[in-house]
């Protein structure tokens, strides 16, 4: 009798959204009403092969949570204008958040190179959830910052790496 | 921070505005037969956040509406036993009465038509004739009163027709916006959920700021009636509620009407001075107390958009041009808002802003 009321009563895709979304670093730390909340906060769409999911230099409004499927990074080439592949996403990797916490143009373009759904956290969502759900919005913004940190200690060693050597 | 080397690209900027303008002409033919849909869009946007809390708390989205829907018509139907006894005695007395008030509303005109004519400096025949074209109209619109109260009776059928169009909104409220996300090509999707963002916060706050300002001047004047003592005080404060919809217009209405019932019922002006007074003091505490909440997140009209909205809208769809003219405002003030951004960035004509850019990074 309780399972079928369970049955009836509750949402068996918001429970596989939640699984997943904890499944990722970025949302790890959060609760199952948290993650309620923030399933209710993003876009979900399927993306076919080929689809361009965004081009460097657009303005970046959301960031992109990979739920299935791949996704290739390319950055245009300033001499020869050919698109480079830099990186592919698999499946719980995001992408896009660098520009949806600056609104500036996207830095590299995003395409599905295989059929993929992917859910998008909208600027304004995520705003949103700073103002009504700050214990939800800390808690990601504090792993991006995070993110944010590694990636830049990173670049700092690779350019000290690159760097030509100095004399005298 | 580089220029982004891409070439500015070519947004279907044509297409665009030609299905905007074959949707706008369309929805001006089809105006009576959209007005109930646009009622229930506009009732499940305000409801919208009660379901969608429900369903983050776990709940299936058809058994949230559901559960919703039982429990507002459980809340419905206890206040209609408390309110439609009242509704009913005041409808019975309103036709026991509506002939006599009707033939003491043209003497009391009159009288009036004949002290105006006493105090005119012109020859008595001429000055008949003027204050005639003057009271014409007048008397005639007072005898039109009852075909008027019965012409309000389609719109009763609204009352059963919204909730049941916004249950099927409220159902799919998510499928709808996922299949149009689906629908735009995938490049464009973060520009239609600004798009769509942008209206939702100037819409949803015009209507969330609205139905409280309806509620609160509503129920102050329906107090106030009572405590006054003036007869169909519901059906006065229900249309000083309601008319509250366009800005100023409940006070006014409010106070004409009841200005009149109460000189009507009592025979004297001092009762209709009193009501006069208490809409400007509902007035009054509705700019001090009650805007204050609203307009932090309202929208920020500019008080001559507004009026022009109101006029355009009356003009071209009468009295539901009325009641969706500041909506449409919003509609088309976040539309331009965004497409402009879209097309001063996307044609580079302005650079992003860099914010921090020059800070060294540590």
């Amino acid at each position: 009798m309780f399972k079928l009321l369970k049955k009836l009563f509750t949402d068996p895709e918001l429970h596989k959204k939640k699984v997943f979304l904890r499944s990722l670093e970025l949302f790890k730390d959060l609760s199952s009403k948290d993650l309620g909340f923030l399933v209710r906060s993003l876009h979900s769409r399927t993306y076919k092969e080929g689809e361009v999911i965004f081009e460097e230099g657009d303005i970046g409004r959301a960031m992109f949570i990979l739920e299935t499927g791949r996704v290739e990074l390319g950055m245009r080439e300033a001499a020869s204008g050919k698109t480079r592949k830099i990186f592919t996403l698999e499946s719980g990797d995001f992408f896009g958040e660098m520009a949806m916490l600056e609104r500036l143009p996207r830095s590299a373009s995003a395409r599905a190179i295989e059929r993929s759904h992917i859910h998008l956290l909208y600027r304004a969502n995520l705003e949103e959830i700073l103002h009504y759900h700050p214990r939800i919005g800390v808690s990601v913004m504090t792993h991006l910052a995070h993110l944010m940190s590694m990636r830049l200690r990173h670049a700092n060693k690779l350019a000290l790496v690159h760097q030509p050597p100095t004399y005298g | 921070m580089a220029r982004p080397t891409s070439q500015p690209r070519s947004f279907p900027f044509l297409t665009v505005f030609v299905v905007l303008g074959l949707s706008a002409y369309a929805v001006f033919h089809l105006r009576a037969v959209l007005a109930p849909f646009f009622l229930s869009i506009a009732l499940a946007y305000l409801l919208n956040p009660v379901i969608n809390w429900m369903e983050s708390q776990g709940l299936r989205r058809e058994a949230a509406v559901v559960l919703f829907y039982i429990v507002v018509a459980g809340a419905l139907t206890v206040a209609a036993q408390q309110v439609l006894p009242g509704i009913k005695e005041e409808f019975l007395e309103l036709k026991q009465h509506l002939p006599a008030y009707l033939d003491h509303g043209q003497e009391a005109l009159l009288r009036t038509q004949a002290k105006v004519l006493r105090w005119l400096p012109v020859e008595p025949v001429a000055a008949k004739g003027y204050t005639d074209k003057i009271y014409e109209p007048i008397i005639a619109q007072i005898q039109n009163v009852p075909s008027y109260l019965v012409g309000l009776f389609p719109f009763l059928s609204l009352f059963f027709l919204i909730p049941f169009i916004t249950f099927f909104l409220l159902l799919d409220w998510h499928n709808i916006l996922s299949g149009f996300i689906q629908l735009v090509p995938g490049r464009y999707v973060e520009q239609t959920l600004y798009l769509i963002s942008e209206v939702e916060t100037s819409l949803g706050n015009y209507l969330r700021g609205a139905t409280i300002v309806v509620a609160a001047v509503g129920t102050a004047s329906y107090v106030g009636l009572r405590i006054l003592g003036i007869k169909y005080s519901i059906a006065i404060a229900a249309l000083s509620g309601l008319a509250s919809f366009i800005p100023y217009m409940g006070a006014i209405l409010g106070a004409g009407v009841g200005c009149v019932a109460a000189w009507v019922q009592t025979g004297s002006i001092l009762a209709g001075l009193k009501v006069v007074l208490l809409f400007t003091g509902i007035r009054l505490a509705d700019e001090a107390f009650v805007q204050p909440v609203v307009s932090k997140h309202a929208v920020k009209l500019h008080p001559l958009v507004y009026l022009l909205s109101l006029m355009v809208g009356g003009e071209l769809f009468g009295f539901v041009g009325l009641v969706f003219a500041v909506p449409a405002a919003c509609i088309i003030k976040a539309l331009l808002k965004v497409g402009w951004e879209w097309y001063t960035t996307e044609g580079y004509l302005v650079a992003p802003p860099l914010e921090g850019e020059s800070s060294p990074y540590t």
